[in-house]
């Protein structure tokens, strides 16, 4: 895909880059970014986002809150960190995408509820809350899936014969998922960090419009 | 003399990376490492957990590990999985650095009776071997030189990244061209093959998600390797292992390629120095590319 940058006749939304800062985690640190784009340079998959790092947070700026959260950057992170630690502003760029993908799923953008990667999130969540633990086979059958029948099979076609051989070598359960003792326990505890978090949301909303 | 620690195994070590588990096990002792399992540990969340439910409640997941690892009454906890030592370490500073933080955390953890300070240190055992057993000790439990084994050590980025060379993180190693893999690959006697892609990433979850994006990353890995003659590649991370090694298959296909590189973990390359059996303590039997030059090298 070819960068480009978007179209001038953009709306802004001047009080998104304050509103990063307070709800990104990292985010505060953003205003220290100097554009060098040494993040962008360090990406292995850079020349498959959007824009890379530093473009992005550029738009955070200028208050590109649609592009930002449309964008496919925050969905190609594949968090190897070598941007976080390569930035000679300390801003953490791995961080910071990673809670910007939070953030564009629980605001709803099409994109971000539609990714990849937030297809796969909610399977993987199903089993830890579930079971406790990753049952990788249930997870990767459950992702196939949420893009629908047709896709569920033909994913699961083509990655049939890894799966015999992992199952082969054992080193795929079958047969019951295996689970933590407590499960009881740790809904608990997730059923409540999930309640605060909506606690906290509600809360910076109120923060951010005052 | 043999030193205790709280140990967290996380989920691939019953499933995908089971080998990496196996041959963990079967060396530790020899390093006096004595590795005790936190009770009834859950999942850590891996690197998507935050996006299905939030960022909180994805730490809560790390908060339960580490309150029922803070009850075993030790001062670290010990990971082998680079995605389980980057989230767990990630969430406890997270909980030092930020009382909010901490205080919503502890709020959900009294959910279950359960509270948690931040007062542990998580590491990975790449780091302990580093640091506590040190290589020469390594290097002393080795019987079975692995002579004219021609090893890739591949890093791979989370073991190193962000943490290996803060004060938290043990400040074990560089990050951006570590050296501990080449150490341990020496210390069995093999040799370690010039890697410029040491720190290259597979793309991590992004490879299991959506592959296409992906295989050009792990074909210029294992070009380099092939490059080398490397024998086999070792990583001391399983997402790495099992991306390199499940895909191979798929990307000889993509580019028309040929590799048959056998990906194994350290642990393993350790196993069959010290003389263990190759196949059962080693876990060599639960490679999908066999790694029979490593093999045939094992006593029997
Ligand atoms: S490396 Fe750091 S300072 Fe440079 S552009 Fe990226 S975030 Fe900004």
């Amino acid at each position: 895909m070819t960068a480009h940058l978007p179209e001038t006749k953009r709306k802004y939304d001047l009080t998104f880059a304050r509103w990063v800062s307070r709800n990104v985690h990292g985010g505060d640190k953003l205003n220290m970014c100097m554009q060098c784009g040494v993040c962008s340079g360090s990406c292995p998959l850079g020349e498959q986002m959007d824009y890379g790092p530093r473009r992005l947070f550029m738009m955070i700026r200028a208050g590109m809150k649609d592009e930002v959260m449309k964008s496919d950057t925050i969905w190609n992170c594949v968090a190897c960190y070598r941007s976080e630690v390569r930035c000679p502003r300390g801003v953490p760029v791995t961080h910071i995408l990673d809670s910007l993908s939070v953030v564009a799923v629980r605001e709803g953008y099409a994109e971000a509820k539609n990714a990849e990667t937030t297809r796969f999130a909610k399977a993987f969540w199903w089993s830890a809350k579930k079971f406790g633990l990753t049952d990788e086979r249930l997870v990767t059958a459950l992702y196939y899936f949420s893009g629908g029948i047709g896709e569920g099979i033909r994913k699961g076609m083509a990655n049939q014969k890894i799966a015999l051989r992992m199952i082969g070598k054992k080193r795929m359960h079958v047969g019951m998922p295996r689970k933590i003792k407590r499960r009881g326990e740790l809904k608990k505890i997730l059923a409540k960090a999930v309640e605060i978090e909506n606690r906290n949301d509600a809360a910076a909303g109120e923060e951010v419009k005052s | 003399m043999s030193k205790s620690y709280t140990y967290y195994p996380g989920c691939t070590s019953r499933s995908s990376s089971m080998h990496l588990e196996k041959s963990l096990r079967a060396i530790a002792p020899k390093l006096g490492m004595e590795l005790n399992e936190i009770e009834d540990w859950n999942c850590c969340g891996t690197s998507v957990g935050h996006i299905a439910e939030g960022r909180l409640p994805n730490a809560a997941l790390s908060a339960r590990n580490l309150a029922l690892a803070k009850d075993r009454g030790e001062d670290d906890v010990v990971t082998a999985c680079a995605a389980c030592f980057i989230h767990t370490h990630d969430a406890n500073e997270q909980i030092r650095e930020d009382e909010g933080f901490k205080a919503d955390l502890n709020e959900a953890l009294a959910e279950a009776g359960q509270a948690y300070d931040g007062s542990l240190l998580v590491r990975h055992v790449c780091e302990v071997m580093v640091k506590d057993v040190g290589v020469d000790a390594i290097k002393a439990q080795v019987t079975n030189p692995l002579t004219g084994l021609k090893v890739a050590g591949w890093t791979g980025c989370q073991t190193v990244r962000p943490f290996a060379a803060t004060e938290r993180g043990g400040m074990f190693d560089d990050f951006d061209d570590p050296k501990f893999m080449r150490d341990f690959i020496e210390a069995c006697g093999a040799e370690a093959v010039e890697f410029a892609n040491n720190t290259s990433c597979c793309g991590g979850s992004v490879a299991v998600i959506s592959p296409q994006k992906s295989l050009q990353l792990m074909k210029t890995i294992l070009d380099e390797a092939k490059e080398r003659e490397a024998d086999c590649v070792a990583t001391p991370c399983p997402l790495c292992q099992q991306n390199l090694e499940m895909y191979q298959d798929l990307i000889n296909k993509e580019f028309g390629t040929d590799f048959q590189i056998p990906v194994v973990f350290y642990s393993q390359l350790m196993a069959v120095a010290f003389g263990l059996n190759p196949l059962t303590d080693a876990a060599l039997n639960q490679q999908m590319i066999p790694a029979t030059k490593l093999v045939e090298m094992g006593t029997k």
